[in-house]
């Protein structure tokens, strides 16, 4: 009786639930989903990264190559990254170049990598205005359950945590460089960006970490990134208007957020390293 | 390829005739239909061939061209196959209608030629580490009428056997490389391609097999097994196509049967090759290319 | 390389950095006691872990760990054909291989080369055979397979991996299709090989080097799929293709026990 509810009258179905406060995969308003991280899973990958956050799974691995720099900016190295929501992860998704969505989680990643400054580009270069690194990040969505921005930065940061790039001896004699697998350093992360997605429904009440059925029915959306105790980017791409006191509020709960993904990697990496 | 229609009736004809070694046609199971061969067809090439077998006409052009060589094979030269389904041969190919089988011929043959073996690739190389031989070799399908894979690797081989690679002179000069290209042009190299493999298609009808099968066979087969045999009786790739499956033991006997089939094609298609080349002058140009 | 302007683009060009490390000696296969690299025998395939339902939003899924290789499948279907042209009377499969980016040592292109492709049209044709076709009439079945680490006989566990995510997608088949490949080197067969005892032309040259990759049904004894590469003689290749046969037989009870799993899981849940 109930599923047939959910497929008829999906927000009236949902409505039910948020009067009482709760959802209907019994978590408060303001519950995250319990996330689940695994960092160096793919050893072909120079860093590679799994992030589980309830059903949605994404997985990072990051490749390092080797290019000649700008001319402009001789000294820094590049990190591009992308995400790829192919069709095995959700019906939504056709085989072919990368819809909207994906271009939109690109391009938000890229920012998050661009403001945060996280990784100081200037620790790719090799020699300068010949070789710096190249890091490429492919997100790969695996299984499409909501709120992929939050999974797919995670997955990043850990996976950049995880990145370790060989040696590289420079011959000045012969202008030639010469790569050492052997012996790798890790990769310098300044500080750590963790973000928060809110979903609006019935453009009044505030939905943590969404799934995909309350993304569709959402009426809005904000999405805040974080490093520690400072914003660092927020992005509301329209959708219902928001008071003060609501984006505060969201505000406070991605500290909190921010504080517990933080103890999450550094856990995973103990329990790696050991 | 064309389906063609057929009833119950005749498709029980043809299997109980396939496993009496009796085909329609009145060959054996192990017969090729008529094969003509012939080279040097298109003057602008390096080495050409067209090929008709049965209903199946087949052109393949080589061209070769100076490039770099490949960092992970510097005394290597290339080889490059490409397969082109014309909308001549048969209204499906019309557009992008004919890129898959297209590509499925051209995947075929780039692994049967992968072989170090089968053609000599250091031959190839003029300048190590920096200039090599590309060789182009591409697959024009004129008419579709079964055995594409057999007929495209039977051409192959003729023109690959017809390619003529103009010699050419290396001179080192304190650093500096120049080459020379031979003025005459009868001084030229040609290539060995007696290990080259051919491509032989086996049919499973019923349970017994049939090489070279005609549309009607091919209508009545739910799977094929292509390998690709060099003169030695060696394979040098194999693919299973079709959506039916085989028994472990009828893949033995099919194994068998492709080995005896392909040396002995191969052995005949040299002999056809050598002759031909030998009568250059005194041949009668036949077929409307000419 | 033409601009993707649908993604973020780095440079122009950039070269993997094992183009610039030191030309390494091929490691032999086979160490003082006859073992491979990795401690096994000739004949020992590496232990598979199996999990079906990893996708929650596919119809079916599998993910299929065997050491180093890690491949993951997702089936959605029956569902209505795209393209009215091409409708039949017969279900359609479609199969789509992919290696991510990250799973082999050398970074991989954002679209489908040709090994790919080819190895789609292979991954197809072990499948089709297998599956009731004629149940979903004017309907198809796709199947997406990504491969997220390759350490050495993706198709083989491809072609595994598939078949166990089709049966847990409910799809009705004859039986499932296991894979299994091996490589030979000279007189010696080696199943189920790493990346690194894999066969490729550009390093192996001797006649009887090459790889061959077997599907079979187990229960009805049928190869639904048969590819070899590389120069092999006939005695040998029949022995290669024997041996695979043996290996995949062998593969059938692990697909089922997890298959069993999945299905005491799922009705414990809905009681």
């Amino acid at each position: 009786m109930a599923a047939d509810v959910k497929t008829a009258q999906p927000l009236q179905y949902y409505r039910k639930f948020i009067e009482k406060d709760v959802r209907p995969d019994e978590r408060t308003l303001e519950e995250f989903r319990p996330t689940v991280l695994n960092i160096g899973c793919v050893t072909t990958a120079e860093g590679s990264a799994l992030v589980k956050l309830g059903n949605t799974t994404v997985m990072c691995g990051i490749k390092a190559e080797i290019a000649s720099p700008k001319t402009e900016e001789p000294k820094k190295g590049y990190i591009v990254p992308n995400v790829e929501l192919g069709p095995l992860c959700s019906i939504l998704f056709r085989p072919g170049p990368p819809g909207d969505q994906a271009q939109r989680l690109s391009q938000f990643t890229n920012d998050v990598i661009t403001h945060s400054c996280c990784i100081n580009k200037e620790d790719l270069c090799i020699v300068p205005g010949k070789y710096v690194w190249v890091l490429y990040c492919d997100m790969v969505c695996l299984n499409y359950d909501g709120n992929i921005s939050d999974a797919c930065v995670l997955a990043l940061l850990a996976a950049l945590k995880n990145t370790s790039l060989p040696k590289v001896v420079w011959d000045e004699d012969t202008e030639t460089i010469e790569t050492d697998h052997n012996t790798t350093t890790q990769l310098n992360i300044i500080c750590e960006p963790v973000s928060s997605t809110f979903s609006i429904f019935d453009n009044e009440v505030l939905l943590v970490d969404p799934t995909v059925e309350e993304e569709s029915l959402s009426t809005g959306e904000v999405t805040i990134v974080t490093i520690d105790d400072k914003i660092c980017m927020i992005r509301k791409p329209g959708g219902s208007p928001l008071t003060p006191q609501q984006l505060d509020l969201c505000i406070n709960r991605s500290f909190i957020r921010s504080q517990e993904v933080i103890r999450l990697i550094q856990e995973t990496l103990n329990s790696v390293d050991r | 390829m064309v389906d063609v229609q057929l009833s119950d009736a005749e498709k029980t004809y043809i299997i109980h005739g396939a496993q009496d070694n009796l085909r329609e046609d009145g060959r054996g199971c192990e017969d090729y239909r008529h094969l003509e061969i012939e080279t040097s067809v298109v003057s602008t090439t390096s080495g050409s061939a067209k090929i008709r077998l049965a209903n199946t006409e087949i052109l393949v052009g080589v061209k070769v061209e100076l490039g770099e060589t490949s960092p992970e094979n510097p005394d290597k030269g290339r080889i490059e196959f490409f397969v082109d389904c014309s909308a001549n041969a048969t209204p499906e190919f019309e557009g992008r209608g004919g890129e898959d089988l297209a590509n499925e011929i051209s995947n075929m043959l780039a692994r049967a030629y992968d072989c170090p073996s089968c053609l000599d690739m250091r031959k190839l190389c003029v300048v190590e580490g920096k200039k090599c031989w590309i060789v182009y070799v591409d697959v024009l399908l004129l008419e579709c009428g079964g055995s594409l894979f057999d007929a495209s690797s039977i051409a192959v081989k003729a023109a690959l056997y017809n390619t003529s690679i103009p010699r050419l002179t290396v001179t080192h000069d304190e650093g500096h490389t120049e080459l020379e290209l031979s003025d005459d042009p009868y001084d030229v190299q040609r290539l060995d391609v007696y290990n080259s493999p051919c491509i032989v298609t086996l049919s499973k009808i019923g349970h017994s097999h049939v090489v070279d099968a005609s549309q009607k066979e091919e209508a009545c087969c739910l799977a094929r097994l292509m390998l690709a045999v060099t003169d030695k009786g060696c394979v040098t790739a194999m693919k299973k196509e079709g959506s039916g499956s085989f028994d472990v033991s009828s893949i033995e006997d099919m194994l068998e049967t492709g080995k005896k089939v392909g040396q002995s094609l191969n052995k005949s298609l040299m002999e056809v090759l050598v002759s031909e080349d030998r009568n250059m002058k005194k041949k009668y140009m036949t077929g409307y290319l000419r | 390389m033409p601009t993707d302007t649908r993604r973020i683009t780095g440079p122009e060009s950039s070269v993997s950095p094992y183009s610039f490390c030191k030309i390494q000696e091929p490691q032999p296969l086979f160490n003082s006691q006859d073992l491979r690299k990795d401690g096994r025998k000739c004949d020992q395939v590496r232990p598979i872990f199996l999990k079906t339902g990893v996708v929650s939003k596919a119809q079916g899924s599998a993910y299929l760990e065997q050491d180093g290789t890690k491949v993951i499948c997702a089936v959605y279907g029956p569902r209505a054909v795209i393209k009215k042209e091409e409708f039949s009377m017969k279900g359609q499969l479609r199969c789509d291989f992919k290696y991510t980016t990250f799973s082999c040592k050398y970074r991989r292109q954002y679209q489908q080369d040709n090994e790919e492709k080819d190895y789609s049209v292979q991954l197809l044709e072990a499948l089709e055979p297998a599956v009731l076709l004629h149940k979903f009439p004017k309907a198809q079945v796709n199947i997406y397979v990504t491969v997220l680490q390759n350490d050495g006989s993706a198709l083989a566990a491809s072609i595994t991996c598939s078949s166990v995510a089709l049966c847990d997608a409910g799809i009705e088949m004859y039986d499932l299709v296991t894979g299994c490949s091996t490589r030979l080197a000279g007189d010696r067969l080696l199943l189920d090989p790493c990346k690194h005892e894999e066969y490729s032309s550009k390093e192996h040259s001797e006649v009887n080097n090459g790889s061959v990759t077997v599907g079979l049904m187990p229960s009805l004894n049928q190869i639904s799929a048969v590819t070899s590469s590389g120069e092999i003689q006939f005695e040998h290749l029949k022995k290669a293709i024997n041996k695979c046969s043996e290996i995949c037989v062998q593969l059938y009870p692990v697909c089922q026990q997890s298959l069993s799993k999945s299905v005491k899981e799922n009705i414990k849940e809905n009681t």
